[in-house]
């Protein structure tokens, strides 16, 4: 076990190095520059701008310059001046070594767009309410589509099979960029029951995550309940299953103990990737609601040739995906004893 | 039961909670705005750094200029009760107001401060303020986008901004704490409103010094206009609230408004929001224009004017078939303007037979000048297609395969110059391909190689025609995408630049602009942008000549 985490640590680190490489040098090879305006900026301006942001260097000591502030951890002794482009994500104050000698790390550079602000800057105000709605999101999605395939499976051709497909087919053909607009009318605009967009002066918390969970938790609870039908049609028929009813075993028990659990396998699979997905930010559930997250910025980064934020979601993503899919390689094996990992 | 006692539990305390915000809402007069506010974050609001509409009109709103744009687009004063120039024209002398104090929000008292300085005294705006305001534009170290607007009127700018000259050769001289003393290289008739554009504002300078660029965040600005900062929730909202101490003056006066929140939602957001009830003012997004004008309620609180800015299909008239001036003026005449403005370019003013926005300083009429604006005219264009493929050798097929119309990838675009596209192939036979390229990769490929015709628009930096006509189409401007070289056209524009009589230069600019647009036809002009704004009933709106809303001359009942 210990060793599988060890091997999978390692792989984390390459992987995350090839990504940062790949990604670096992909952006760089597309037209255009984060200083590209309708109005273009005169000669004199553009070089002001691309030696205040280092854009003036060659492109392998870019790629160093950056890896370098995010790697390279710095020990300083006086205070920091704030400043948008030396801005760490980790910051350990030090007082027996001096009264402002602090460590720091992981600086992840200055945004272009944004004046003042720092990619840290947006990973700790606008991460967070991503990760909660994303949060939220899953809950919803498995609340509601573990159940119905169950259901569906377990009457299998019936009207409750019926009703649970249908829902499923709903929810997978209306994309959220109708139902987010439709509910936001619907239940915010007509009935003013929930926030239309994001406003925490007028409503709480619950409220404002309540209908952006609920539009991004659907589609996926749909996704979620046809894979659980389907899965759990197929243990049903496998031999283990008709041991287990043959032992004299409850049905209940032969469902909850040993059927559903090693269903679960393909839908696990599933959640860690989307798990990711959902934490990061999402585009179009974000800009429906107003939710000040970070979806937007995975779009808008890109347009704008926004560099340091075009890696810096990148590589959060990556790290993402990465231990959610370490995550549910640890879910098989206790789904499924047979599943070892060495 | 008890289950539902509860319930009513919190149905009361809900209603509760309700009222209070209602009673709370009513002894201050606040509005809530989503007007030239686009969905995510506003990039800035530091004075040297805007360069987007919304950053622009939360500076107006906190950062004093020396002058103001004025409704006929000439200036009035701001912060300064007075100028005087001297008789060659090109050294303005400046006179602040005395005791205008810089301020901040303490949200620990909820109230407006004035800032204390080291000697404990308040701090109030002195001439060494604006020069540092506009040296640090200047800087560059700075990199201020929106420097070169400045440069040209303030003698060792230019160099002192490329990095060659020094900053002590900057003309722009603190003469004692309350004269500022400015040397212009040549004398322009507008020099006086550029010294007030937001990059040449003063700002804090021991605010900057001390807290780099996150200056802006709440808790660390110093601002001296009509309101002060409160609160900016990134990516969400801003709130701004009257500056108590601001004494007021006829341009400037004190607001009526207690608070401005600006927040951040897409236009169909806002649109939304505004419908329930809960945003006061917005843009009318260009899909609703339709059912606003259509229903009883949202016709009657639909508010429009102008926006300088012009829409306009740009020619390459260096290279290509479009080097030749009969094609483009074939290409010109063919467009019908008054069809797009009606169907697709709705929220317009009206269609563009002129480069130069008509509400700006020195701006030429059309109606004036109905032989020199283009229109449309399709015997004309038909006409100028022969001899253009004539002197070219080729045929329109040839001509078709030639020419592509290059835009920029948004829907609203795509849909105009979808529209001219039919109208060439209607009215000239010719089938031209649209190139729709992603935003970035567009504006980058217009500077390096223009496109044979590519869409295009300009707005406004300051009220003046030489905004339009000498900034963009002066043979040596870097906006000049097009590669236009006339030296008639040079002449008449670098004439009206330093023209005092305005009604001289508006001659001048008449003349520019037939060559521009008509008998040359470097660019086709589209339309005239206009503002479209949905405002409720009970908010009193000023109308607004910089396209930017003034709140400090709103009102609500």
């Amino acid at each position: 076990m210990m060793r599988f985490l060890a091997r999978r640590f390692l792989w984390m680190v390459v992987i995350m190095f090839a990504i940062s490489i790949i990604t670096f040098f992909l952006m760089r090879t597309v037209p255009g520059g984060p200083f590209d305006r309708e109005k273009p900026l005169p000669e004199a301006t553009r070089k002001n701008l691309a030696e205040k942001y280092n854009l003036d260097a060659s492109l392998p000591q870019q790629y160093l310059d950056y890896m370098g502030a995010i790697i390279v951890p710095r020990l300083t002794v006086e205070k920091l001046k704030p400043s948008s482009a030396e801005n760490y994500l980790i910051n350990i104050p030090l007082p027996f070594l001096g009264e402002e000698t602090a460590f720091r790390w992981m600086n992840f550079g200055p945004t272009f767009t944004k004046r003042g602000r720092s990619v840290n800057d947006i990973f700790i105000e606008n991460l967070p309410i991503s990760f909660n709605l994303g949060i939220a999101a899953l809950i919803v999605a498995c609340a509601i589509g573990i159940p119905l395939g169950v259901i569906s499976a377990l009457r299998r051709n019936t009207a409750y099979d019926y009703f649970g497909m249908g829902v499923a087919i709903l929810g997978v053909s209306v994309p959220v960029i109708i139902s987010a607009p439709l509910l936001q009318y619907v239940v915010g605009v007509q009935m003013g029951i929930l926030p239309v967009t994001w406003n925490p002066d007028k409503w709480g918390e619950f409220q404002n995550y309540l209908l952006p969970a609920f539009t991004l938790g659907f589609v996926n609870a749909a996704l979620i309940a046809r894979l659980t039908r389907a899965s759990l049609l197929q243990v049903l028929n496998e031999d283990y299953i008709r041991t287990a009813r043959a032992k004299g075993l409850p049905e209940r028990k032969v469902i909850t103990l040993h059927a559903l659990k090693n269903s679960m396998i393909p839908v696990i699979t599933i959640l860690g990737p989307l798990l990711a997905a959902l934490v990061t930010g999402t585009f179009v559930v974000e800009t429906t609601f107003g939710i000040p997250g970070m979806g937007r910025y995975f779009v808008t980064s890109i347009t704008a040739r926004d560099y340091t934020v075009i890696m810096g979601t990148i590589l959060l993503y990556a790290l993402f995906l990465i231990i959610c899919n370490m995550f549910v390689d640890l879910m098989y094996a206790w789904l499924d004893p047979r599943i070892r990992f060495d | 039961m008890q289950k539902f006692n509860r319930l009513m539990g919190l149905a009361l305390v809900l209603v509760l909670v309700f009222a209070i915000t209602i009673v709370g809402a009513q002894d201050k007069k606040v509005v809530i705005t989503g007007i030239g506010m686009v969905g995510g974050d506003l990039p800035t609001i530091d004075p040297g750094l805007a360069e987007t509409s919304g950053s622009i009109e939360v500076i107006n709103q906190i950062f004093l200029g020396l002058t103001n744009q004025n409704f006929d687009s000439s200036s009035e004063l701001g912060l300064a009760s007075g100028f005087e120039v001297s008789e060659d024209g090109t050294v303005f002398t400046f006179t602040l107001m005395p005791d205008v104090a810089w301020v901040r929000y303490n949200p620990e008292t909820d109230a407006v401060e004035q800032v204390v300085g080291a000697d404990g005294n308040p701090r109030f705006v002195t001439a060494e303020d604006v020069v540092y305001g506009m040296l640090r534009s200047l800087n560059p170290d700075t990199a201020s986008p929106y420097s070169y607007v400045l440069v040209p009127y303030i003698v060792g700018a230019a160099e002192y901004n490329a990095g060659e000259g020094a900053m002590e050769d900057v003309q722009v001289v603190a003469v004692d704490a309350t004269t500022v003393q400015i040397t212009a290289p040549d004398s322009t008739p507008f020099a006086a409103q550029i010294y007030g554009l937001w990059m040449a504002r003063p700002v804090p300078s021991w605010v900057i010094e001390e807290f780099g660029d996150v200056w802006t965040e709440a808790e660390n600005i110093a601002t001296t206009g009509p309101f002060a900062l409160k609160e900016w929730r990134h990516d969400e909202s801003l709130t701004i609230v009257k500056n108590p101490f601001w004494a007021g003056t006829d341009s400037v006066p004190v607001p009526a408004l207690d608070e401005v929140t600006f927040r951040f939602l897409d236009p169909a957001q806002a649109f939304a929001e505004y419908i329930a009830g809960n945003i006061d003012a917005i843009n009318v997004p260009l899909e609703e224009i339709d059912r606003v004008r259509a229903d009883a309620t949202l016709s009657v609180e639909n508010q429009t004017g102008g926006n300088p800015c012009t829409y306009y299909i740009g020619f390459d008239n260096l290279e290509g078939p479009t080097s030749n001036v009969h094609v483009r003026r074939a290409l010109s005449l063919a467009i019908d303007r008054e069809s797009i403005v009606t169907n697709i370019r709705k929220a317009d003013l009206g269609p563009a037979g002129f480069f130069t926005y008509p509400g700006l300083n020195a701006a030429p009429q059309q109606a004036d000048y109905p032989d020199f604006a283009i229109g449309f005219d399709v015997e004309a264009a038909k006409a100028e297609l022969e001899m253009g493929l004539t002197e070219l050798g080729i045929s329109a097929e040839d001509l078709s395969s030639q020419l592509i119309l290059a835009v920029n990838d948004s829907a609203g675009h795509v849909a105009v110059v979808t529209a001219i596209q039919q109208m060439w192939a209607d009215n000239l036979g010719l089938n031209v391909v649209i190139e729709p390229r992603e935003s970035t990769t567009y504006f980058s490929s217009l500077s390096d190689d223009a496109p044979t015709t590519y869409r295009a628009g300009w707005c406004q930096d300051y009220g003046d025609a030489n905004n339009f006509l000498y900034d963009v189409f002066f043979s040596g401007s870097s906006q000049n995408d097009t590669g236009f070289f006339s030296e008639e056209f040079d002449a008449l524009v670098v004439e009206a630049r330093v023209t005092a009589d305005t009604a001289a230069r508006v001659e001048l600019y008449a003349q520019a602009e037939n060559i521009l647009v008509n008998t040359q036809a470097a660019i086709a002009p589209i339309s005239f942008y206009g503002l479209n704004l949905l405002v409720k009933p009970y908010i009193e709106r000023a109308p607004s000549v910089t396209g930017n809303e003034s709140y400090f001359d709103w009102d609500r009942s």
